[in-house]
This record gives C-alpha cells, structure tokens and sequence, in this order.
C-alpha cells in the first residue's frame, strides 16, 4: 500500500493560545487559526491541527489525558485508498468523510485518517558539507551557520511515536494491514515502521509501554540540516521552552534530535538527516539504551574566552 | 558579588518576594546554578508549595513545557509536560497518567518578612 508518510495530527488542548504560540516558535506557519484552535503548517503542508480540548468534532482519544486525537497519514492514490478501507472494513468500521478521507481506529485505540497526500512538492537545498575529496559542496561564499534573523522553517511532518500496550498487536496490524516494514528493532521495546510509499527510516516507533503509559512518546518533523535544526533548537531554548534531551544523534535511522516537552503531554521533537532505506535493507535489531539510541550528545559553552564581561581566566567551569 | 546563598537565614536560599507568585501560579527556580530549574513553586488556595522539577514517571524528567509553566491551563494541576502526568498542587499527588499514585517531592520553604526562601 502506497502510504507515503504522515499528514497531519490532531491534538485537543486545554490552552489553545498557548500550544499555538508554541507551534509559532517552534517554527511552523499558522493557517486558519483562532481561539479554538488551527492548523500549523511545515513548508511541505503536513501539519499539526490543534483544537480545544472539549470541541465535540475531536474524536475520542485512545485513553483518557492522552491528547493526540487522530494521526492522519497521506496516500499516493484513490486505489490505495480503496485498499484501506476495503482491509479495514473486514473487521471495522472505517467512516468516509465529506472530503473523501476515511477514518478508523487502529488496534492500540488510535484513530487514524487516510486522505490522498497534500504535501506540497518544494525544492529547497539540504545542508551541505565541504568536506575535503567530497563530491557537492557549498556554493564559494555561502555560509554553514544560519545566520542572526533567518528564518528557520521544518520542511516536513517525519514521525510519531506511540506508547502502545500490546505491542506485537500493534505491529501486526500497521505490518499486515497497513503494509509497513520493519527497518530496525529495539529488542523488547518495539518497531521502526516505514510505510510502503516512503524510504524514511520510520514514521512511526511503537514502544510496548504498561497501560498506564499509553499515549504518545513524541513526534517531531524534519529541518534542512543539522545546523538548521540545532540553531533552531537553541533559538527554542532562548524563548523559554523546555529541552528535555538532546541536541544529538540517534544511532538507528541516524537523524540529528533535540526533544522538548510541549503543551501536548508529549515531547516534541527536531529531526535531521534521517537515513533512507529501500526494501533491500535488512532490520537490524538492538538492546535499548542510551548508549544504543545516541551516538553522541552535544553542549554547548555560551562563552569560554577571556574579554568584556567574561571572567579573567575565561569560563572554563 | 552576593549570590542568593548569600542572603537571608543560614542554610537558606532566597527565591523572590513570595507576593510575586500569585493563586494558580508556578514558577520555576535555579539555586544551585545548575542551567536549569531544579524547583519550582506553586500557590494553591492561598499556600506557597515548593517541589522538585523531576517528575517521578522518568527520574528526574523535567516537567514545564516553558520556563515556569508548570500548571494546566486552569491552573488547578501540576502537569508533567513529558507524558502529561496530573498531580494535585498541594499534596504531590500524582492522579492521572504514567506515575499515578506516586508522589512529587517536596521542598521545604520558609516566608521571612515576605520574602520566600528554600532550604538548601
């Protein structure tokens, strides 16, 4: 089946301007947004949409205090479409909406929506590396570092990550209903899931997690680079919000993060350059840890020389 | 120059004139200069409460999701911004999510001539 990836998620919230603002600075584009809430859009139109808590046109959550409403995933055709709701009904039900998208609810209790993909089509340069024998490289005279005042914007929606009770159920239903792949594993914790139409490392990681946790982990989207997502990060930081692990490097899929906690009762995410894989990739599976899920993690030291207002010997504590 | 150990009762550390924390209100404290918030307060019908920024589901997970922003909304629960765990302001108490039943720890304070201090 030809899912090509997330589309949107829907979160209802109890502070509308709040989580707004967040998403603001976050670094996505506010579309149609209102006290009740919006739609936050990356530079490719996937997005988060926001809402308040009580609206009645939010659907249940899987458990209560869990404030993901719907996870949205885009899909290449009408006949994949077809195909869904086909697998589905068999054992569902699977509702048509007014603009063609269908919605169910997978076997954690998520609902999740199928609509013909929406993402925007952009051209916009990856970060590139000068490194020596390299083969591309920055154009003589463009900067590495974004520079004071540039925007930063994330270009896509690229994964969420879900707490699921039972999950070898969970992994059934997205590998043998859905057509997902398993890409890489963390023994006893769960899947990396790369639907059928994308090369991503993952969309979706399911963390078997006790009842109590179930929910949502994180979910995050991917900036240019890594220097765009860490600088974005730190402009983050400087705004107040609250950095919760990173800024580093995963091992498994290799994308740059820097997590958040956020007004969602999750983190939220920064991801780069997170590797691709086709169908001829063999999983690969690993114990999770730290030390198996960071290759490295970074700080930085806001001032570290002698000079104007830096102690004599510099700041090297 | 004085640093906040400096000032107030020995063993005691001063955060902020205690009228500066209004009802329903949090705000997050850094005494140890640590780059972070380890504490924050929270005033909960009339009562100043002081409490770990660690969340219990994750040891020691840092709960706001902006620097003080440590209260839902309606400023009537503690929410650890990590998972969305619930605690009552005034006991701890952990009532809805990952870490239900168990406990935020509590940090002694002190109100001396209007101005609120932490035992350090």
């Amino acid at each position: 089946m030809k899912i090509v990836g997330l589309e949107s998620l829907v979160f209802g919230v109890d502070d509308v301007n709040g989580a707004s603002r967040f998403l603001v600075d976050y670094g996505l584009a506010p579309v149609a947004v209102s006290d009740r809430g919006g739609r936050f859009e990356a530079i490719d139109g996937t997005a988060v949409v926001i809402a308040q808590q009580d609206d009645p046109a939010l659907p249940p959550a899987p458990v209560p205090g869990c404030r993901l409403r719907k996870t949205v995933m885009g899909v290449a055709d009408e006949a994949t479409l077809g195909a869904i709701a086909a697998e589905l009904r068999r054992d569902r039900e699977v509702r048509r909406l007014p603009d063609g998208a269908i919605e169910s609810i997978d076997d954690s209790g998520f609902v999740i929506g199928f609509q013909l993909t929406a993402r925007r089509p952009f051209v916009l340069p990856g970060e590139l590396s000068n490194a020596p024998g390299g083969v591309v490289f920055r154009p003589i005279n463009s900067l590495g570092v974004p520079p004071p005042g540039s925007v930063i914007r994330p270009r896509s929606l690229s994964h969420v990550v879900y707490f699921v009770p039972d999950v070898m159920k969970a992994e059934a239903f997205y590998v043998n209903r859905l057509g997902f792949r398993c890409t890489d594993r963390f023994t006893g914790t769960g899947p990396f899931l790369q639907p059928g139409g994308s090369l991503d490392h993952h969309t979706h990681f399911l963390i078997g997690a006790p009842p109590h946790m179930h929910g949502v982990e994180h979910f995050t989207f991917h900036f240019g680079g890594p220097s765009e997502m860490i600088t974005n990060g730190y402009r983050f930081v400087e705004k107040g919000y609250q950095a919760f692990w990173g800024p580093g490097r995963h091992i498994l899929g290799s994308n740059w993060f820097w997590y958040f906690n956020s007004p969602f009762g999750c983190h939220i995410e920064m991801d780069a350059d997170m590797d691709q894989h086709d169908a001829s990739w063999q999983p690969r599976e690993a114990t999770a840890s730290a030390d198996n899920s960071q290759a490295f993690l970074l700080k930085m030291r806001s001032k570290w020389y002698p000079g104007p207002g830096i102690p004599e010997n510099g700041d090297y504590a | 120059m004085a640093t906040t150990r400096e000032v107030g009762p020995p063993g005691w550390a001063r955060l902020c004139r205690s009228d500066e924390i209004g009802e329903a209100q949090s705000r997050g404290f850094d005494p140890d200069h640590e780059g972070q918030d380890s504490l924050f307060i929270v005033r909960w019908q009339g009562d100043l409460h002081g409490w770990r920024n660690a969340c219990p589901h994750i040891d020691g997970a840092p709960m706001a999701w902006r620097r003080d922003a440590y209260l839902n909304a309606e400023g009537t629960r503690i929410v650890c911004h990590a998972h969305g765990a619930e605690f009552m302001p005034d006991t701890g108490l952990c009532v809805q999510g990952p870490c239900r039943g168990e406990r935020l720890s509590r940090i002694a304070l002190a109100v001396v001539d209007g101005e609120l201090f932490v035992k350090s």
